[in-house]
């Protein structure tokens, strides 16, 4: 990779030298340098309340005349119904699984993603790599074939940590809409109870996302506060990002 | 990128099923194409060439690889000769090279060749000159496969432990 220029180091908020650029090896066929828009990557584990916040998050961006996209885990219009079929068939294993996750991902950075920055949304993204990471991280796929793997996935601009406990986690999930067998790590075999299951998992989840805190530059939100509080913290540190002191802002 | 990820997963899936559990049995197992199509065909197609072998690092490397090697004019004859119709990702169509499809077969498999002479290079693969006879062809198989096998059953070597 070449060398980033200072103007880009600086905008990148996050501390890291990458924003906006590939994490490795990237697309060839497709050079993002100097886009407009900017990524931003809301993660966190299942029932954290990424969603909801995106959503809030999402209506104040576009009342302060930013245009928005949001992208999810999944929701490629060509992987989604094949992930549904194959997780419905019990045919799925680590390798595959990551393989089609990856494939997902790849479709809606292609499609969705990329031209979205090209043209200067703000692009907001419900999950992005780092489940990927810890999920198959988890599961005892290599680590550095995974991250070798994601090397085409585009740096965002800042990256959200929903940061939860396990404990505080059951106790949502349970008053949602209770536990799902994937949600569970039901697949990992380590008994049949679900809530077992779903605490064990889910605590080992929650250590590989963590792991990842420095090496990616997430910024931790703890997710244990009322929903108007996060929203607050994460309005607050876009809003610094997009609009630095220096410039008027809209409001 | 989606059309390199998604052969990756076919291959996952027929390694993990089709090919690893035979290999730990003893038994022998052909290939028709294996990674390498993949490191030529989306190399060709603008994807990064290491990140293609990083990826595929997961694969067993086979013990006997055989790259039947022909130019792209026989090639195109062969199939013009069968009468079919060219298939739209075969011909490189997707990529927009040249709306003919014979036109956009030579620009994209001629490429896909280059690609191919690079790959033996660097695997070592056993190239087979395809433009001879059937017969010539298939006794130079029988005999770099001999190299490999016993005659005897008894002695071909396991290999399902390093798999």
């Amino acid at each position: 990779m070449s060398a980033p220029d200072p103007a880009e180091t600086t905008n990148g908020a996050n501390g890291g030298i990458q924003a906006g650029r590939y994490y490795g090896r990237g697309i060839p066929y497709l050079p993002i340098d100097g886009y407009p828009g900017r990524l931003i990557a809301i993660e966190g584990t299942d029932g954290v309340g990424r969603s909801t916040q995106i959503q809030l998050l999402r209506e104040w961006l576009e009342v302060k005349g930013y245009g928005v996209i949001e992208t999810g885990w999944t929701r490629s219009p060509l992987m989604q119904p094949t992930i549904e079929l194959a997780k419905a068939s019990n045919t799925l294993n680590k390798l595959t699984f990551v393989l089609l996750y990856a494939t997902d991902f790849a479709d809606r950075l292609e499609k969705e993603i990329i031209p979205a920055l090209k043209a200067g949304f703000v692009v907001l993204s419900d999950r992005y790599i780092f489940t990927a990471l810890a999920r198959a991280g988890v599961r005892g796929v290599d680590r550095s074939w995974l991250r070798s793997l994601y090397g085409f996935a585009i740096a965002p601009h800042m990256v959200f940590y929903l940061n939860i406990d396990v404990k505080t986690l059951i106790g949502r999930v349970l008053e949602a809409r209770g536990m799902d067998f994937w949600e569970s790590g039901m697949d990992l075999k380590t008994g049949d109870d679900i809530y077992d299951s779903f605490k064990s998992y889910q605590g080992k989840l929650l250590r590989e996302y963590s792991s990842m805190s420095d090496e990616f530059h997430f910024r931790v939100i703890d997710a244990r506060r009322p929903i108007e509080y996060i929203q607050e913290d994460l309005r607050r540190q876009v809003a610094a990002f997009l609009e630095p002191p220096d410039r008027p802002t809209a409001e | 990128m989606t059309f390199s990820l998604l052969h990756a997963t076919d291959f996952a899936d027929r390694l993990l099923y089709k090919i690893i559990p035979p290999l730990k049995a003893g038994m022998i197992v052909l290939a028709d194409r294996y990674a390498y199509t993949a490191f030529a065909r989306d190399a060709t197609r603008g994807v990064d060439t290491q990140w293609l072998r990083e990826l595929y690092s997961f694969a067993v490397r086979p013990d006997l690889s055989l790259y039947f090697r022909v130019p792209i004019d026989v090639s195109l004859d062969r199939l013009m000769a069968r009468r079919v119709k060219l298939k739209f990702y075969e011909a490189g169509l997707d990529l927009g090279w040249s709306t003919n499809p014979v036109e956009s077969f030579r620009l994209f498999q001629g490429k896909v060749l280059d690609e191919y002479d690079r790959i033996a290079k660097e695997y070592g693969l056993e190239v087979i000159d395809a433009c001879g006879s059937i017969t010539q062809q298939q006794r130079l198989v029988r005999s770099l496969v001999a190299r490999h096998v016993g005659t005897n059953p008894a002695e071909v070597n396991l290999v399902g432990d390093e798999a």
